[in-house]
């Protein structure tokens, strides 16, 4: 097995706690110590070191720089699907260097065992009794390369730890680091031999992100910077794991209001209703959905998370889990594009809609809806 | 009345912040409601002071005080308490039908103010009064009921008029329309016009409402008004065009301007041929006009021409004559009528006379003299024993299609020399002189009769001397003299200056009648008529010629009183009427039986000379019901129809208003009251809706805020800069520059922050977000303020047909209506898909259910 496991960076990988004890741990909990909050201005300062840091790294991507540290925060896990070469395995690489934490990196192919992933019981000789030898599982960012090229049991080895958070082994439950967040990539190019993740195994990933090719002077850039060495080399981590836990503490205090939960679950039940959607979205990403707006919220400096947030994070979060009719698909129509649709027809509040509601003659049909799908050009005046 | 105060202390240290805000909370002031109804109740009084001189006396004073009192209070304790705008005028209209109630129908009504079924029949009654009071009077007329009534509620109804005009629309300038109004009806009716006292008070009035508007406006919109407002000149050419409206409407309501001051000019009477007061006043106006309205048919069997005779006037007393109903002595149904004194003539000579009055309307009936019975009438009808005419109850002239029985005594000079037996059984009023005669009249009557021994004689000299060629036939000399009308004084005029018409001549020979003791009244009808050329059969008698008269036919004559031959119509006017056989000078033999008279006048049958008088009837020129509300009335109309069109035109906007001071006004219960927040959102919605940028339903409250700040509604010179620059330092760099729309930009900011936190925040966090740096320059003001600030860039950015709009149409009222209004409709559409629907489905099933069939 390990030819086919390369460990790229592994060197604090703290086993003291977790799989120590053998006790089963609270799963999506930050276990042991209880982290501290962090006030608005030091959350501030930690998001924007971690942010600049990648992209000195990554040119032209911004976005998916945001959202793979909203990911982060909103302790979730992070599908990067993209074509070859784009920089998807760059991103999770530099967003793991920038963050003083253990980083194991799975190149997938098709003879992993799930073992290799979650680890093996090995007999020791001289202590003459079985003993826990981790897998690449055990870090606080897993980087999957390739996720779709192992086999389906090993896919599920991991993602069954993506959601529990431990590792089960002969009959001992091993907690997994915290924070923990595995970042895997996927080619979309069909291809000879791949194992593309089911649909119930893709809602496991809190957020899929293409990357997108970058724009034309970002290439250029890229050309000249990454010619000589990598810049990956020059990354030093910015913040701690400790820092990080402590803006994932802070996160999980960020309020949702009433309206927005509201305005939440009708997204939900608008993607099932949907005529365009064979599968809409489950409740779990539902709860996804929310975590990733409070993260977007709290990056963006606020307290409270808004339905621009909700907005924000909900075709990244939603795209990936929903099934188009067969119809739909025909005519031309993408996951994401529904994902617009719908929200550009849902009413975002009751005051909105009573406002709008008259004026919909108004405003003309042709006056679409001035959404932009993943940013809000709007988050400019926060204060 | 808690909030005076502070509400007070926030005008006054409003001021120095330089931005000529629009005050959403203009309505709210606390003494201003009270002020600014005090002001209109004191213009509107002083405007009713004119009246005095079109209503005799001051008795009707104090009705028209208490009324323009409580409507004032009425809508001033509505203000008071922040009721809706519109709800103002409605109240005041409520109070205005209950203090009427109370004034006027106590007994009439339940509990002494509110309406009841009785009170619309004593309704009736009392404008029924006023309309003959109008009809028969002339100004100053008595203030009985019907006539304060109608006075107190015109004044009611300028009150509200005044008021929605300086205070919801907010032009206190163009309120002068309505007092303007009211100083219209002395204009017209009053010699002497409005007098000093009369506009001195309505001036005082007006600049009372001017000056409290503007000191005690509430906010600095009245006072930024006054200066390089953008507003302003629309407003101005608003005011103007009202005005101009409203001039061009009152000329066709109202009834003339040929008494007082104003210049002799036309009338436009939309109601009718009707155009008098009273009909020794409209006679003139009749003669003068160019048209034939009024028409009256008669076909008749007499063979001498006919006058129709619709009353007499027999009191010459005082300024004004008008003529005397007797509604004591009347008797009801003319279908038997006596003369009541004794005729010893010979030979009675008795005629037929079918006439119809088509469109001729006055309470009186047009009838030959003396008529026996009338038949055919509708409705209730009474006559006058006195005098013989014929006065509906209940009911006019108009399109009455009847048959007069009448008789005469056979007439000759022979006769009327021999009847020197002093007069006997005639009624006091008819002989007495009148008081104060000019001395002109008296010396010219002794003068001219100074050689003639009888009664008779008496008379053809008073007629042969009004004649004669020294007095002129001119309906034009009288006005440019100014003696128009009828008086005493008017006749002393008439007698130096020698011209005048009918009216003169025959006033003149009754007066002088008088002197002389011989019983006269003057007879006002028709003189009479042309022949059509038709022929209508009369039962009995056959086809009788057909004749018509119009109101250019009006006419007045004396009635002299005969013992033993009645009452005798003579003919002084030259060149109008025919002189009837008896009254021809001997002196001037036959001559002057053509002298002046209308050749079109004789009828056929009548060419021979005339051997007997025929009674001189006199329809009056067309005076009627009709008419008789035309004085006041179409005043009534007139500001009822402004008031309506102004607030129907302003109505949109008075909403709008109402809706902007509703949800703003809540601050003032707290500068950061949580409530204020939303409504201050739900405006700002408004408010971008009225200037062109109407939210949409799925937008969050931050892009929606993102879309206006990047439309051109408030950044007309770089929007795309704006939608492009990324960070907030752009827009803190741009606030810089300070602009009004870049205040409005940062309004908007604080406004959608203020929501967002309000609406999905932690709650009970109040102001200042976790994030809280908060905007220096806006975080201390109030929604309302910012409001205003978004409003006044809003205003900057907009056209001026957008900013019409906003005002006047404003999309957010109108389209708001429009979905309301459309809810029918939709429910019907969403019924029918619902039926399509299900046909459908059936049909699948049913369809379905064959093909399982056919299969299996």
């Amino acid at each position: 097995m390990e030819p086919h496991r390369r460990t790229v960076v592994n060197e604090v990988l703290q086993g003291g706690h977790g799989f120590a004890g053998g006790a089963a741990h609270g799963g999506h909990q930050l276990n042991g110590h209880k982290p501290v909050e962090l006030d608005a201005v030091a959350f501030r300062t930690a998001s924007e070191r971690i942010l600049s840091a990648i992209n000195t790294v990554i040119d032209g991507k911004a976005e998916a720089a945001k959202l793979a540290l909203t990911v982060l925060l909103a302790q979730g896990h992070l599908l990067l699907e993209d074509v070859p070469g784009v920089g998807k395995t760059l991103l999770a690489k530099t967003l793991a260097r920038t963050i003083d934490c253990s980083v194991s990196r799975i190149q997938f192919t098709p003879d992993l065992l799930p073992s290799d992933v979650t680890g093996v019981s090995i007999y020791n000789q001289s202590s003459r009794q079985f003993e826990f030898r981790p897998g690449a599982v055990f870090a606080n960012i897993v980087i999957g390369d390739e996720i779709n090229r192992a086999s389906a049991k090993t896919q599920s080895a991991l993602l069954e730890c993506m959601e529990e958070h431990q590792v089960t082994v002969d009959g001992h439950s091993y907690g997994l680091a915290a924070p923990f967040m595995v970042v895997a990539t996927q080619n979309p190019i069909e291809m000879e031999g791949t194992y593309p993740l089911p649909e119930a195994q893709r809602d496991r990933f809190m957020a899929r992100i293409s990357m997108g090719y970058p724009d034309k002077d970002s290439e250029i850039e890229m050309l000249e910077t990454h010619q000589a060495t990598s810049p990956l080399e020059r990354v030093t981590a910015v913040v701690t794991s400790a820092d990080v836990a402590a803006m994932i503490a802070t996160v999980q205090q960020v309020y949702v209001s009433e309206a927005v939960k509201e305005y939440t679950v009708a997204v939900g039940r608008a993607t099932r209703d949907s005529a365009m959607l064979r599968l809409g979205a489950s409740p779990r990403s539902m709860l996804q959905l929310l975590r990733a707006a409070k993260a977007t919220a709290a990056l963006d400096g606020r307290d409270f998370v808004l339905p621009d947030d909700v907005v924000a994070v909900a075709e990244s979060v939603l795209a990936h889990r929903i099934i188009l009719d067969r119809k739909a698909a025909s005519t031309g129509e993408t996951p994401q594009s529904v994902i617009r649709g719908i929200l550009a027809k849902l009413p975002v509040s009751q005051e909105m809609a009573d406002s709008a509601i008259a004026h919909r003659r108004a405003a003309g049909s042709g006056q679409p809806a001035p959404r932009s799908g993943r940013q809000t050009p709007e988050l400019r005046h926060s204060r | 009345m808690t909030l005076t105060p502070q509400r007070q202390v926030r005008a006054e240290e409003r001021p120095p912040q330089t931005e000529p805000s629009r005050g959403p909370d203009r309505f709210s002031a606390g003494a201003y409601p009270w002020v600014m109804a005090a002001a209109v109740a004191v213009s509107v009084c002083g405007a009713a002071l004119s009246l005095n001189g079109v209503l005799r006396g001051w008795a009707w004073f104090l009705p028209v005080l208490t009324t323009v009192m409580v409507v004032s209070l009425a809508m001033a304790v509505l203000r008071s308490v922040r009721a809706q705008p519109v709800l103002v005028p409605l109240g005041g209209l409520a109070s205005l039908v209950l203090i009427l109630t109370f004034t006027f129908f106590r007994r009439d009504s339940i509990a002494g103010f509110i309406p009841s079924d009785k009170t619309m029949p004593a309704l009736g009654r009392l404008l029924r009064r006023a309309s003959e009071t109008v009809l028969a009077e002339s100004a100053p007329v008595a203030p009985n009921a019907g006539i304060v009534l109608v006075t107190c509620a015109a004044l009611g109804l300028v009150v509200i008029l005044v008021d929605a005009l300086a205070l919801p629309l907010g032009m206190p300038a163009t309120s002068g329309l309505g007092l303007l109004a009211v100083l219209v009806v002395p204009a017209m009716i009053k010699p002497q016009s409005v007098g000093l006292a009369g506009f001195v008070a309505t001036a005082a009035g007006y600049l009372v409402i001017l000056a409290c508007s503007q000191w005690f406006a509430p906010d600095a919109r009245t006072q930024a008004d006054t200066a390089r407002n953008p507003g302003q000149i629309k407003r101005a050419a608003l005011t103007g065009s009202v005005a101009l409206v409203a001039a061009l409407l009152l000329q066709l309501a109202i009834p003339g301007f040929n008494q007082g001051t104003f210049p002799q000019g036309s009338r436009l009477n939309p109601w009718g041929s009707s155009n008098g007061l009273n009909p020794m006043i409209s006679l003139g106006n009749s003669l003068r006009s160019p048209s034939g309205d009024g028409r009256i048919t008669y076909a008749t069997n007499a063979t001498e021409p006919l006058y129709l005779r619709s009353v007499t006037v027999d009191r010459f007393d005082g300024e004004a004559w008008s003529p005397d109903d007797r509604e004591s002595t009347r008797r009801a149904g003319p279908g038997r009528m006596d003369v009541g004194h004794e005729i010893l003539a010979p030979e009675q000579l008795r005629q037929i006379t079918a006439v119809n009055t088509g469109e001729f309307t006055s309470p009186y009936l047009p009838a030959p003299y003396a008529p026996e019975a009338v038949n055919g009438l509708t409705g209730r009808w009474s006559w006058d024993p006195a005098t013989l005419t014929i006065k509906g109850i209940d009911t006019n002239s108009r399109n009455q299609q009847y048959l007069v029985l009448s008789s005469s005594p056979k007439l000759t000079t022979e006769l009327l020399n021999q009847s020197s037996a002093p007069v006997q059984g005639v009624p006091e009023e008819f002989i007495r002189p009148p008081a104060n005669l000019p001395e002109i009249v008296r010396t010219t009557a002794d003068s001219v009769t100074q050689n003639s021994g009888t009664a008779y004689a008496k008379a053809i000299a008073i007629q042969r001397y009004l004649r004669a060629g020294d007095f002129t036939y001119s309906l034009e000399s009288p006005l440019q003299g100014g003696y128009d009308g009828n008086g005493l004084s008017v006749l002393a005029d008439f007698l130096t200056q020698k011209s005048g018409y009918c009216i003169h001549f025959a006033s003149a020979m009754a007066v002088m009648a008088r002197v002389e003791g011989i019983p006269s009244r003057i007879a006002v009808g028709y003189a009479p008529g042309r022949l059509t050329g038709a022929t209508v059969s009369v039962a009995g008698q056959g086809a009788l010629p057909e004749f018509e008269v119009d109101a250019r036919d009006a006419h007045a004559w004396p009635e002299l009183y005969f013992q033993g031959l009645g009452w005798v119509p003579f003919e002084p006017t030259p060149s109008r009427g025919v002189v009837p056989p008896y009254a021809q000078d001997p002196s001037s033999g036959g001559a002057s039986t053509n002298d002046g008279n209308n050749d079109g006048l004789i009828p056929t049958n009548g060419a021979t000379p005339p051997a007997t008088p025929e009674t001189p009837p006199l329809p009056l020129p067309g005076t009627g019901e009709g008419d008789a509300g035309s004085q006041l009335a179409p005043l009534l109309y007139g500001t009822a129809a402004v008031l309506v069109l102004v607030l129907v035109a302003a109505s949109p906007r008075l909403v709008r208003g109402s809706i902007r001071a509703r949800r703003l006004r809540r601050p003032a219960s707290g500068r950061n009251g949580q409530a204020a927040v939303p409504l201050a959102w739900a405006e700002l919605l408004d408010l971008a809706a009225d200037y062109g940028v109407p939210p949409v339903a799925s937008e969050t409250p931050r892009n929606f805020s993102a879309r206006l700040r990047g439309s051109p509604a408030l950044s007309p010179d770089d929007g795309g800069e704006q939608e492009g620059a990324a960070s907030a330092g752009s827009i803190q760099a741009r606030s810089m520059d300070g602009g009004p729309t870049d205040a409005g930009r940062r309004a908007v900011i604080t406004l959608t922050g203020d929501f967002e936190r309000h609406e999905y925040g932690r709650p009970g966090t109040g102001q200042a977000g976790p994030d809280g740096e908060g905007d220096p320059t806006a975080g201390d003001q109030t929604p309302a303020q910012q409001i205003a600030l978004v409003r006044e860039a809003l205003r900057r950015n907009a056209g001026l047909m957008a900013r019409l709009r906003a005002d006047w149409l404003p999309p957010s009222v109108m389209s708001r209506w429009g979905w309301i209004a459309g809810t029918p409709f939709r429910a019907v559409r969403g019924v029918a898909a619902r039926v399509r629907r299900a046909v459908a489905g059936l049909w699948d099933k049913v369809r379905d259910g064959a093909r399982r069939l056919r299969e299996g």
